[in-house]
């Protein structure tokens, strides 16, 4: 795998396996959304690789509506170019824009074949049930692409192997949240984006020799924690959709603050959750039953704007304001996406009755206007 | 203007003036009364615009009198189980059209603005939004709506829930992507339960002998509106000023109901008489005396539309006709759905919302457009771009080239349907012009 696009120079140090490809690229699995169950791709015999959208628009153009979602028509751009050479995207309901970028790749890709994941905007026993059929679909679609069937003990060796990651990944953002200056702004969201591409055991022993290495200097380094802020710089939590801009997180490295909370596709709502056991499918040794804890992680892991309950959104981010004494929200929207800028009236609404400032901004993909954003940051810092 | 005309002109200048909820109820209270509404309905040119215009008038002074309990649903919920359950349905979506229609869009977009709601979000949904938050619409006990066809209903009427405090009486209805034995069940399920819900709620039980009645008159309903679709088929002279895509509120919030049987049979028995007058069979002297057939009918080119029109003043559809082409069907009129099963009520109505075209993949949208595009001997397809549509717009291209493989002409038509400010006039005219151009040089 080579190191995408040079945006990830600084960690590459300590990462320089993670961007090394080891299995047959031949067999590589792009996805989109975080909804999409990494280990039943694994299980299957394939490698997981986000695409990440990091095409400038060109050809992608001419096949959606100029308002439409940046992020869909620069992963269409990659999809058009052959980048990742991919035997195969893998779709989730997500959106009104996902389900016509599948439309799109399927009509005029269909040498890469792609399937369509039907993810619930609900979460009930129903929805359960019928999440798990789905995940069922998508494993009979990768054991046909593989001509291999997907065995028990695999599927639960790469639940493991994901489960690991995501605690890893978990642990990274309490050093990365709670040390000021261990972990930069930018090398935090370059890890989390390597998590997302490259194989999962090579970035599990990169990342647990990383995670060593901070572990020794965290020591000599006093928490910034969740207590008073006593000289501190405020702390806020950051909230949107897939924000993957490189400049954005350098910007931040020079404002007087501290990210202690990310929710966004590409940080906390990709790794918070396990697949957990409860037991039963152990006893009972079948696929099936391990499809349900697999839907069941997703179903219940921190949620996007995209579920129907934004309640319990409110209420996530509510929790989180008050375990991380945050002082104020920054959201963070890219043009065109209706689950994530319809919710900022109601989170607006609700952190003006609880007190806490926030700051909406709309930022263009892979067109950032760094010395805008950055103004509008700082001018938000000195309110707080 | 007529006297009529000016009525109604004054009327909506009113509601400009007074824009509250009461001023509202009270306007619909007198507009709605007997003998007034009858009188009302007279003041339409045909008998297809009169029932349409009686039967809204009348659900909307249902939902704004307070003596009923009020649900507020999203357009393609199955309204067959409102009605069942005695809820008088609301369409904020479609209430949105009127705000276009009456003039007070350009207020309640603003107040959308104001509150946060941004520019690039449909304007449906926008306004809807704006007309909720300076309290035009009636309060509602209860707000459904479902994830057919788009993302934003869904947002809105959550965040309206949480305006007016009944965030627990908010249900969503999560629509399947694909139609299979599991999907209808899944999707039947999650009915059955609403059902309950909502009696448990209203301190009833679930009335199965009403539901059965309804789903009688859905059918009857569908049974003549078919029929209506099949005059189409032939059918290049109308009433004055009719316009298919003016039946959104009774083709899909009525279906249950004894008026949408009363609409659609009143608009079969007429667009019966105009076709037998294109026929030249026709000794009825009456109805032909509104009608100046001047243009060769053989001629007359066929367009079928796609998404929504413009809700305030236009002049599209004039364009349209001066140039002898006649938008002769629209893919909201189509009958999707398969009869439905009073014994099986809520897998009849999971069936239902599963067979809507705008459900899942394109493919469902493509083949009946097809369909639409053989059945109505179609020269033309407009797809209305609606701005802040990306369910519609994002399947452009494909609907494009498909038909273009098919032989048949597309225009993509940017506008917006409620935002005449988000519009231009002169460049829709040019569109247009163009479009009508490609589609003659090709027949010559």
């Amino acid at each position: 795998m080579t190191e995408p696009g040079g945006q990830i120079r600084n960690i590459s140090n300590h990462f320089s396996n993670s961007f090394k490809t080891t299995k047959d690229e031949r067999f590589r699995i792009g996805w989109l959304c975080t909804y999409t169950p990494e280990e039943i791709i694994l299980s299957a015999g394939f490698t997981p690789t986000r695409i990440l959208g990091e095409d400038r628009v060109n050809k992608a153009e001419g096949y959606f509506p100029i308002n439409f979602c940046p992020y869909l028509k620069s992963s269409w751009e990659s999809i058009l170019n052959d980048i990742n050479k991919l035997s195969a995207i893998v779709f989730a309901n997500s959106c009104d824009g996902m389900r016509r970028a599948y439309d799109i790749c399927k009509n005029y890709k269909p040498q890469t074949p792609s399937f369509m994941l039907d993810v619930p905007k609900i979460n009930t026993g129903a929805s359960l049930a019928h999440f798990s059929n789905n995940l069922s679909e998508l494993a009979g679609f990768l054991e046909e692409l593989k001509k291999s069937k997907i065995e028990f003990v695999t599927l639960k060796k790469s639940i493991e192997l994901v489960n690991k990651k995501r605690t890893l990944l978990k642990k990274l953002n309490y050093y990365y949240s709670e040390f000021d200056g261990l972990v930069d702004d930018p090398d935090f969201f370059d890890i989390l984006k390597l998590s997302m591409i490259s194989e999962p055991e090579i970035f599990i022993q990169d990342l647990c020799a990383y995670l060593e290495k901070i572990a020794e200097e965290s020591a000599t380094i006093e928490i910034a924690g969740a207590g008073e802020n006593n000289g501190f710089p405020p702390r806020i939590m950051i909230i949107g959709n897939f924000i993957n801009e490189s400049k954005l997180w350098e910007s931040f490295k020079e404002l007087n603050c501290k990210i202690a909370v990310t929710d966004l596709c590409n940080s906390s709502r990709y790794y918070e959750g396990l697949v957990e056991d409860k037991g039963n499918a152990s006893k009972n040794n079948t696929i099936e039953n391990l499809l349900v804890t697999v839907a069941a992680r997703y179903l219940n892991k921190p949620q996007c704007m995209r579920m129907a309950n934004l309640g319990i959104k409110l209420k996530e981010v509510q929790e989180n304001i008050t375990n991380n004494n945050i002082k104020g929200v920054i959201f963070f929207s890219m043009k065109f996406c209706d689950n994530t800028l319809l919710f900022y009236p109601l989170l607006r609404q609700h952190l003006g009755e609880t007190g806490v400032q926030s700051l909406f901004l709309e930022i263009e993909h892979n067109n950032f206007s760094e010395g805008q954003v950055k103004t509008r940051i700082q001018a938000f810092l000195e309110i707080l | 203007m007529g006297f009529a005309e000016n009525i109604k002109e004054t009327i909506k200048i009113q509601i400009q003036k007074n824009l509250n909820r009461d001023y509202i109820e009270k306007i619909l209270g007198i507009v709605g009364s007997w003998p007034v509404l009858p009188v009302y309905g007279m003041t339409f040119a045909s008998k297809s615009d009169k029932y349409l215009n009686i039967a809204t008038i009348k659900v909307i002074k249902k939902a704004y009198c307070k003596k009923y309990p009020v649900a507020y649903g999203s357009i393609f919920l199955p309204y067959e189980l409102l009605h069942s359950l005695d809820l008088v349905p609301f369409l904020p979506e479609v209430m949105a059209g009127f705000t276009a229609g009456i003039g007070i869009a350009d207020k309640t977009l603003k107040e959308a603005s104001a509150r946060w709601y941004t520019p690039d979000l449909c304007t449906f949904h926008r306004s809807a939004s704006g007309a909720v938050e300076l309290n035009l619409f009636p309060l509602p006990q209860f707000l459904i709506c479902s994830s057919l066809a788009c993302d934003a209903a869904q947002k809105t009427f959550y965040i309206d829930a949480k305006k007016y405090n009944i965030e627990d009486n908010f249900y969503l209805i999560d629509v399947p992507y694909k139609k299979t034995t599991d999907s209808i069940k899944y999707l039947a399920s999650q009915l059955e339960d609403i059902s309950a819900s909502i009696s448990k709620k209203m301190g009833k039980k679930v009335d199965i002998g009403k539901f059965k009645n309804t789903i009688r008159l859905s059918n009857e309903f569908r049974y003549w509106a078919a029929k209506v679709n099949d005059i189409r088929k032939e059918l290049l002279i109308y009433p004055k000023n009719f316009n298919g895509l003016s039946f959104i509120l009774p083709f899909h919030a009525l279906a249950g109901t004894k008026d949408a049987v009363v609409i659609y049979k009143n608009i079969y028995f007429e667009l019966k008489d105009f076709l037998e007058i294109q026929k030249g069979s026709s000794g009825n002297k009456k109805s032909g005396s509104n009608i100046k057939i001047k243009q060769d009918i053989g001629k007359t080119k066929r367009i079928l539309w796609l998404h929504l029109k413009p809700y305030y003043k236009n002049n599209i559809f004039e364009i349209l006709e001066s140039n002898n082409y006649r938008v002769v069907f629209e893919e909201i009129s189509q009958v999707y759905w398969p009869e439905l099963d009073e014994e099986k009520p809520f897998e009849s109505l999971a069936l239902k919302m599963l067979s809507h075209p705008l459900n899942g993949s394109v493919e469902n949208r493509m083949a009946a457009i097809l369909e639409m595009v053989r059945n109505y001997r179609i020269d033309g397809v407009i797809l209305f771009s609606h701005w802040g549509c990306r369910h519609s717009n994002g399947s452009a291209r494909i609907i494009k080239d498909t038909l273009k493989n098919n032989n048949v002409s597309t225009l993509i038509l940017d506008g917006d349907c409620l935002n005449k400010n988000n519009s231009s006039e002169g460049q829709i005219l040019t569109r247009l012009q163009g479009f009508m151009e490609i589609i003659n040089s090709k027949q010559s």
